[in-house]
């Protein structure tokens, strides 16, 4: 901090603010910063721990106020000027977000991932993630600030993660009045020269940015109700991220078919090739039995011909994978009745019939029913049926499509029905979009 | 074109030529560099618990198991176990004269051998991801009983295994939910720029970390407080059974795994080291989100007391970051309000002024409003309330802003 700090009464001891190296001492407006501040954590209490732990640091030469990854802030004198403490409050909000949201480190992961380098794919992520950001951070007592971008500028839909919003827009004449914008390296990953970088003064480590993200995202599911939607789906996936789904259900294909019993594994029922040299010792030899997969897919009306689709995909290069010839897969499609179960390769593409109720029960009845028996029992299904009372003498892996309206009212009819969860001696993937 | 037909010697020569060359490429050197992973490694070896590594193939998991052994000075020993068979790890059943009085023994193997007769070592189990089931099953005995064969391994024997995440792992490899609990679970990432540094030449040399004999008993006070009080606020936390199939196969909350937490904080606060180690140590045994609140409860425990700060409102140190500074002064309001005496609220209105001297001034907001409200009638309002004008009229413009935002909806 610098010794002409414009604030009196402020002590040298204790920086609140820090003043950026080379900056001219100037007339930040602590008061109207810090009232913004205050009327942000009013109106959002659940972000409050956020906005507290965020450091400022007085700049020049940010643009209007930006983040980076170590939770400082950094603010131009003249952005808070200009900016009636209303909007600064919508600013505070918008800026934590960024770090709340972890956008570096997404930054980085899709940069890394789809090759996306340079100053301009780093620009585009700050938009992508400031609509995510916009689109439901403002109102209810929070100022919507001048100038802040929404997915609607670009023509695209609303309430999208800045992973999809990325896809869908390229830097053009549509967003050439957006390349001012700069949130700083907290939004995009890209450090910026103004920045005080890893070494710099009160930075926040690791280990405390998750400690305060923790804080936050506890105080939303503690007290559900207070926050909005989009913040409580955050709270929930914060500390768990949604998983790759292929990557989930490949993983409990294989590991269900490589089971004792399935796929590889020692026997002693025949000699090892090593016992001719070791006359006095009995050693157990490798054995190969490809797992035989039966697929029972739901082909009640209620799940679609994409999701069926991508999911039966999935299951085939996986058994394929475990070295399941494709004659062992069978595929049973499932409606309140069962119909037969065929051949993966006799049938390239499958009439899925069905379209009625589900009652996945008569599926596993016909799949264990098929000789021989299979090693793996694999279920792709909404959820929306009743399940075997006793589990099923081989390994079972459920795939369930999500279902956006979880409440408890699902028929009519009926309001009190709620279908049952899937029973605890299935492994249950959650296929997403 | 000219055909050549080196001689003998022109052979001999040209492999010394190649062996030059060879030492010049290991020719490397270290330089310091703090390295959270291998530090926490380090510390959870040392605390005799039984550490996986989840890495893909590839990034250095044997090079810091060598560095490890360096610094432990333990003799390493490496087992594939993918090229083994369950026998290997199980003993070898050797059928003598007479097995019906006799018995079948069962032999372990010669690296085991060695290993007991030296009575100390560091024993890598790498690759456990691609054996097969009954390879693991035999290894798991292994790790978690310590057993090959006839043979016990000493206490003196460390052992650390490897394993590819799931999603690389082509057998699909994972824990059932008893054998994770045993585990410390840590994530074994590579860092491009020591990559890139190392292979120019310059690999890093970490500084482990030492325990300091002088805080053994300050460390496991320490460590019992912070575990304990947060179980007893969280009851709930003591055991939970990962549910879903996105969490199988990782760390949770059990008793047993709380105890191996309790062990780690008392280690990384003997060696002194940092929350960063301690928080990939913690959130490796229980579970990130136990983890995680154990880590926030710590930082509770390093608030200054209430009562210290009141005391002597005038040496008092409030922390710097704003969300733990307002934590600090509402516990201060809080003791005030618990026992109100009129030294103990002048004492606190003291404390928000050096506050709002040393820090931001919205901070400073709710704790005051709160103690003007525990104001007795024949208590009269300090002269140093004066310089909180700031604060009031800050507040006052917030509650404005509330009011015209509301209104302008």
């Amino acid at each position: 901090m610098t010794r002409n700090s414009p604030v009196p009464g402020h002590g040298e001891d204790g920086p609140t603010t820090t003043t950026a190296p080379g900056a001219a001492p100037g007339a930040l407006d602590r008061d109207k910063l810090f009232t913004a501040r205050l009327h942000a954590a009013r109106v959002r209490p659940y972000l409050a721990t956020a906005l507290f732990a965020l450091h400022v640091v007085e700049s020049r030469r940010v643009p209007t106020m930006g983040v980076d990854r170590y939770w400082r802030c950094y603010v131009s004198p003249a952005f808070v000027e200009r900016t009636p403490v209303e909007e600064l409050a919508g600013v505070w909000v918008h800026e934590v977000s960024h770090l709340l949201r972890d956008h570096h480190a997404r930054s980085d992961r899709v940069a890394r991932e789809r090759g996306l380098n340079g100053p301009g794919e780093r620009l585009r992520m700050n938009i992508a993630a400031d609509f995510e950001i916009n689109d439901d951070v403002y109102g209810d007592g929070l100022a919507r600030p001048e100038g802040v971008v929404e997915p609607g500028d670009l023509g695209l839909s609303e309430g999208e993660l800045m992973e999809e919003y990325l896809r869908q827009f390229t830097l053009g004449p549509r967003s050439q009045d957006l390349a001012w914008l700069d949130c700083g390296s907290g939004a995009d990953g890209l450090d910026r020269e103004w920045e005080l970088g890893p070494d710099g003064a009160h930075g926040l480590s690791e280990q405390e940015r998750d400690a305060v993200r923790f804080r936050v995202a506890q105080g939303i599911t503690g007290r559900p109700g207070s926050a909005p939607q989009g913040w409580r789906r955050w709270a929930e996936e914060a500390f768990h991220p949604p998983q790759p789904w292929r990557e989930l259900l490949g993983a409990a294909v294989r590991s269900a078919a490589s089971g004792p019993g399935a796929g590889e594994d020692y026997t002693y029922g025949r000699p090892a090739r090593r016992s001719t040299a070791l006359p006095s010792t009995v050693l157990p030899s490798l054995r190969r039995r490809p797992p035989r997969v039966s697929v029972i897919i739901d082909t009640s009306g209620s799940v679609s011909d994409a999701e069926l689709g991508s999911a039966l995909l999935e299951v085939a290069a996986i058994a394929r994978a475990v070295g399941g010839r494709r004659d062992l897969v069978t595929v049973v499609p499932c409606d309140a009745s069962a119909g037969f179960a065929r051949r993966l390769c006799r049938a390239e593409g499958i009439a899925l019939t069905g379209g009625g109720g589900t009652d996945l029960r008569a599926g596993f009845t016909r799949a264990l029913r098929s000789r021989p028996s299979p090693d793996v029992i694999v279920a792709l299904t909404d959820g929306q049926t009743p399940w075997p009372g006793a589990r099923p003498p081989c390994r079972t892996v459920v795939g369930l499509f999500p279902r956006r309206h979880q409440g408890p009212a699902h028929d009519e009819n009926n309001p009190d029905y709620v279908p049952d969860s899937p029973p605890t001696w299935a492994r249950v993937v959650d296929i997403g979009p | 074109m000219r055909t050549h037909i080196p001689s003998p010697s022109d052979t001999a020569s040209q492999l010394d030529v190649a062996g030059d060359l060879l030492a010049l490429l290991r020719d490397t050197t270290t330089e310091p560099r703090p390295d959270t992973q291998l530090e926490a490694l380090t510390l959870a070896v040392a605390a005799d618990l039984p550490v996986l590594l989840w890495g893909e193939p590839g990034i250095g998991k044997t090079a810091a198991l060598t560095q490890l052994a360096t610094a432990l000075d333990l003799p390493l020993t490496t087992v594939i176990a993918s090229v083994h068979e369950p026998s290997d790890f199980s003993g070898l059943p050797i059928v003598g004269d007479d097995p019906a009085e006799q018995g079948v023994p069962m032999a372990p193997p010669d690296w085991a051998v060695r290993l007991v007769r030296a009575g100390r070592g560091l024993l890598f189990l790498d690759e456990l991801s691609t054996a097969p089931p009954a390879v693991q099953a035999a290894l798991l005995r292994l790790v978690l009983e310590r057993r090959i064969g006839a043979l016990r391994l000493p206490p003196g024997v460390r052992i650390v295994a490897a394993a590819n995440p799931r999603s690389s792992a082509a057998d699909g490899w994972e824990l059932s939910p008893p054998l994770a609990n045993r585990f410390v679970h840590l994530q074994w990432t590579h860092d491009t720029d020591v990559v890139v540094r190392g292979l120019g030449g310059v690999w890093p040399r970490a500084t482990l970390p030492r325990l300091d004999p002088e805080r053994l008993p300050e460390a496991v006070d320490f460590a019992r407080r912070a575990v304990c009080g947060l179980l007893a606020a969280r009851p709930g936390l003591a055991h939970r059974l990962p549910s879903g199939e996105t969490r199988r196969g990782g760390p949770w909350p059990s008793p047993r795994s709380w105890e191996m937490t309790l062990h780690l904080v008392a280690f990384a606060t003997a060696a002194g080291s940092s929350r960063d180690v301690l928080s990939l140590l913690v959130r490796g045994t229980v579970g990130d989100g136990p983890g995680l609140e154990l880590l926030a409860s710590l930082d509770r425990m390093d608030l200054p007391d209430p009562e210290t700060l009141l005391a002597d409102p005038a040496a008092a140190v409030l922390p710097q970051r704003g969300d733990l500074r307002q934590a600090a002064l509402d516990g201060v309001v809080a003791a005030v309000r618990n026992r109100p005496e009129r030294h103990r609220w002048d004492a606190a209105w003291a404390l928000l002024v050096k506050a709002l001297e040393t820090g931001p001034p919205d901070v400073v907001v709710v704790p005051a409003t709160t103690l003007a409200s525990l104001r007795r009638d024949d208590w009269d309002v300090p002269a140093s309330i004066e310089r909180l004008a700031g604060v009031v009229s800050l507040s006052r413009r917030a509650d404005r802003t509330t009011a015209a935002a509301k209104a302008g909806r």
